[in-house]
């Protein structure tokens, strides 16, 4: 299911975009890749403090981008201001335009939960449901959204653990707690679950932070496996981490988006001068 | 704030200068066992192997600084570029060796006209000294000097062969001295791949000041 298909109709013809009329940059081989999501203009704030100031960013289909800068620099809140979480703490709001295929999720008529459906979440601490087993974690969401066709269930259950890459330790304990794995564990238990709602964008909000280095690699290879599928943008405090992950780094301080380019260029050649410090780790 | 890091790419800053006047020196001693007839050879083997160990450890050391510390950008470049630039300073005390190779196979050759061979060798030594310069100051303006120099040294060489090609259809002419073109030449040959080594050094200082390759390569 395409996310534009989830989105009130007369929205999107009141928009003017679509999925097929989505258009195209040429100027580069690089920029002729499809943007999954359009950020344009956004600033989140939190009261009456701007956290993230005007901030404009394409994020390419089925790429990894990360989401870099020092603490306090806006990025979990741009990250969660791109499935209207960010509204979610109370008195915070964002504006601006959230473009995902073509429609703006900030739009009058869209529900947010639909976009977390479709826009999935990944926390720093694993955060598996504490009273239900593996399977239930996997299936829960898919039971809140109505499914109720036990086999159809079991197949999106299997076939997400099996792309979180947890299926082969788990698949004959499916019984026991999900808090009964290891951290590790737990949080690619948190991915399959954000998995099995067949996101087409997956938020990862620092997701290794709390491992250690055996389970965070396992979820960086997870990472480079799942952009086949889905578009991914993670936060990381790790500057190693976004350099072997992603494809697109977007630099940011003070609640500016300061450069964004590709991974190579951001780690090799960083256009700013600010960008240079902050990754060779000349701050302070 | 220092990071640990620049203590380690103060270090290596140091081997690399280290590398640089020592391989001056080598190629100095060879260039003057020719000119003067004095046999060098020991000192010269002494120079070059010791710039071989040196740039084993540079590489060694910029390995150990990428793995500990992970560096990035400018960083990651100049460490790069050391390893290169340890690489043409091990070359150019190899170069010199073969120079006093050269001289010991062939013999003395005090009657031979050596200004070719000497014209080149103040270039190739200056260009020596603007490889080391360049990257003691990151002067990314070197590389195009370097060049420039480089065409003559070039030029000097082209020169030289064809004149010893003509000369060698004369070989019956009075004062002929096979030994003179030939110790001319190798000799002007290993000075022009010094040259060369020179623009590379050159180019690793254009790389680590801009993040491009050098233009003229």
């Amino acid at each position: 299911m395409a996310i534009e298909e989830t989105f009130d109709a007369k929205e999107s013809m009141t928009e003017g975009h679509s999925l097929t009329r989505e258009p195209r940059i040429n100027e580069t081989a690089e920029s002729t890749e499809r943007f999954k999501v359009r950020i344009e203009n956004v600033n989140g704030w939190y009261g009456s403090k701007r956290a993230i100031k005007d901030v404009n960013l394409n994020v390419r289909e089925k790429t990894v981008t990360a989401f870099i800068g020092p603490s306090g620099c806006g990025k979990t809140t741009l990250l969660r201001c791109l499935n209207r979480m960010h509204e979610m703490t109370p008195g915070a709001h964002a504006d601006g335009r959230v473009v995902v295929d073509g429609i703006d999720i900030y739009g009058k008529s869209i529900d947010p939960v639909v976009i977390r459906r479709r826009i999935g979440m990944v926390f720093q601490k694993p955060n598996p449901f504490p009273t239900m087993s593996i399977f239930d974690n996997v299936a829960a969401g898919l039971r809140l959204n109505g499914m109720r066709n036990k086999t159809i269930i079991r197949e999106i259950v299997e076939e997400s653990l099996k792309n979180a890459a947890l299926w082969e330790e788990v698949k004959n304990e499916l019984e026991k707690p999900g808090m009964s794995l290891s951290g590790g564990q737990q949080q690619r238990l948190c991915i399959a679950r954000a998995l099995a709602m067949q996101p087409e964008v997956l938020l990862m909000d620092e997701p290794t932070s709390s491992l250690d280095p055996i389970g965070s690699s396992k979820i960086e290879e997870l990472v480079r496996t799942l952009k086949d599928s889905v578009t991914i943008i993670i936060v990381t405090h790790n500057m190693q981490q976004a350099a072997r992950v992603s494809d697109f780094t977007a630099f940011m301080y003070l609640g500016d988006l300061i450069e964004y380019g590709s991974t190579n260029q951001i780690f090799m050649k960083p256009e700013k001068e600010l960008t240079e410090r902050y990754i060779s780790g000349k701050f302070g | 704030m220092t990071r640990l890091l620049d203590i380690g790419l103060q270090r290596i800053t140091n081997l690399i200068m280290d590398m640089g006047h020592l391989s001056e020196e080598v190629v100095n001693s060879a260039i003057e066992s020719y000119e003067k007839g004095t046999m060098l050879r020991a000192q010269i083997f002494e120079g070059s192997e010791k710039l071989r160990f040196l740039q084993i450890e540079v590489t060694d050391f910029a390995t150990e600084l990428i793995a500990r510390y992970q560096p990035v950008a400018k960083d990651l470049r100049f460490i790069q570029s050391c390893m290169d630039a340890a690489y043409g300073f091990s070359r150019f005390g190899r170069y010199a060796y073969d120079i006093a190779e050269v001289l010991e196979a062939i013999g003395p050759i005090p009657n031979c006209d050596k200004s070719p061979v000497i014209s080149m060798a103040k270039t190739s030594k200056e260009m020596i000294q603007l490889g080391v310069k360049s990257l003691e100051k990151l002067d990314k303006n070197a590389s195009q000097k370097l060049y420039m120099m480089d065409d003559s040294v070039d030029s000097i060489f082209r020169n030289y062969l064809k004149k010893a090609l003509s000369q060698s259809t004369q070989t019956k002419k009075k004062n002929y001295d096979l030994r003179c073109y030939l110790s001319a030449l190798l000799i002007l040959r290993y000075l022009e791949r010094i040259s060369d080594h020179a623009c590379y050094i050159g180019d690793s200082v254009y790389y680590v000041v801009t993040g491009d390759a050098s233009p003229r390569r």
